[in-house]
């Protein structure tokens, strides 16, 4: 109980050295949430260099909106969110929109005569759950992994990818759907081959 | 075990848990060159901000020149009438504070206590150095 009280009030005074323009504090906050903003921009199917200009956008962004965080939502869902409009701005600048309804697959090539399994041979399970999530079509891959990875509810995430909550069910119900159908098919081959799945 | 990780009820537990142990890889030095991008940023957002300041005292006065000779030029007889009469208060008030002066401070003393008066008018312009400097040092120290 007590070391939640300290927790809360070290988290507390965090966001006010953060909003106050701190330079200590933003490192920790880049540090804390590089990894996460890399996920979003990659996940949007842009390029190494691209996902790092476009990180870099977004923490510029977010440094200098930081003052007028108001702490209604969760500073990480807020930081998605900028993430989010940053990398589907840079899609749009460059009239690249249609990667994000695109199956992966189809903009990368090389990987799509094969079947799950052959790509993911004898992997433990969260690669072959990650890759299975890498193929889905860009907008389901993310509503998963704000849902299942971050934890984020519809409503969080209906506000990051700026669509109706109806939609992120659905791009929920079809993701998930898809990737049961994709998991099956390589957990099955890898038992079939003799591998033990970890 | 297929089944089981396929499993209804366990099938987003194991998604969940499987996507949280992914790491996204970041590169390297990430975090320096974003903090020395975000001090290069406010440097430059000072910068933007003196040459905004420039450039709406030169509008100020580009404005105010215009609006003058515009004034000169259609209504010459009301601009004379109306600067004659701030003059005039000005000589006025202006001989008014001088005689005060002069009867309050008589030639006699500056003459006898002039020390005095050589370190206050060096105290004075200090005090004028200073304020122009807490006035516009910070513009002319960035140029």
């Amino acid at each position: 109980m007590v070391e939640q009280i300290c927790e809360k009030r070290r988290k507390k005074e965090w966001l006010r050295l953060l909003r106050s323009g701190d330079h200590k504090a933003f490192a920790e906050f880049i540090d804390k949430y590089k990894e996460t903003v890399f996920l979003c921009c990659r996940r949007l199917g842009l390029r190494e260099d691209e996902a790092e200009d476009v990180a870099s956008e977004t923490f510029l962004a977010a440094y200098k909106a930081i003052g007028r965080y108001s702490g209604r939502s969760e500073l990480s869902t807020w930081l998605w969110s900028i993430a989010y409009r940053q990398g589907v701005n840079y899609l749009r600048k460059n009239r690249r929109q249609w990667q994000l309804e695109a199956e992966p697959e189809e903009q990368i090539g090389g990987s799509k005569g094969q079947g799950p399994a052959a790509v993911v041979q004898s992997k433990e399970t969260e690669q072959i759950v990650w890759e299975a999530v890498e193929r889905l079509p860009r907008l389901w891959a993310m509503a998963v992994i704000l849902h299942y990875r971050e934890e984020k509810n519809i409503a969080d995430i209906a506000k990051i990818m700026q669509i109706k909550e109806n939609t992120v069910k659905t791009y929920l119900f079809r993701g998930r759907d898809k990737l049961k159908q994709v998991l099956a098919a390589a957990f099955e081959e890898d038992v079939d081959g003799g591998r033990q799945i970890k | 075990m297929v089944a089981d990780k396929l499993n209804e009820d366990r099938f987003d537990e194991m998604l969940g848990q499987s996507l949280r142990r992914h790491s996204e890889p970041v590169p390297a030095d990430f975090t320096d060159k974003m903090l020395r991008q975000i001090k290069e940023a406010g440097e430059q957002e000072i910068l933007a901000r003196v040459v905004l300041q420039e450039r709406l005292s030169l509008a100020g006065c580009i404005v105010f020149g215009v609006l003058a000779a515009f004034g000169v030029t259609v209504f010459p007889g009301r601009v004379g009438g109306i600067l004659r009469g701030v003059a005039d208060g000005l000589k006025e008030r202006g001989g008014a504070l001088v005689d005060g002066i002069g009867q309050s401070i008589p030639m006699e003393t500056i003459r006898s206590e002039w020390q005095l008066y050589i370190i206050l008018a060096l105290v004075l312009v200090l005090a004028v150095c200073i304020f122009v400097d807490m006035l516009v040092g910070d513009r002319l120290r960035t140029a």
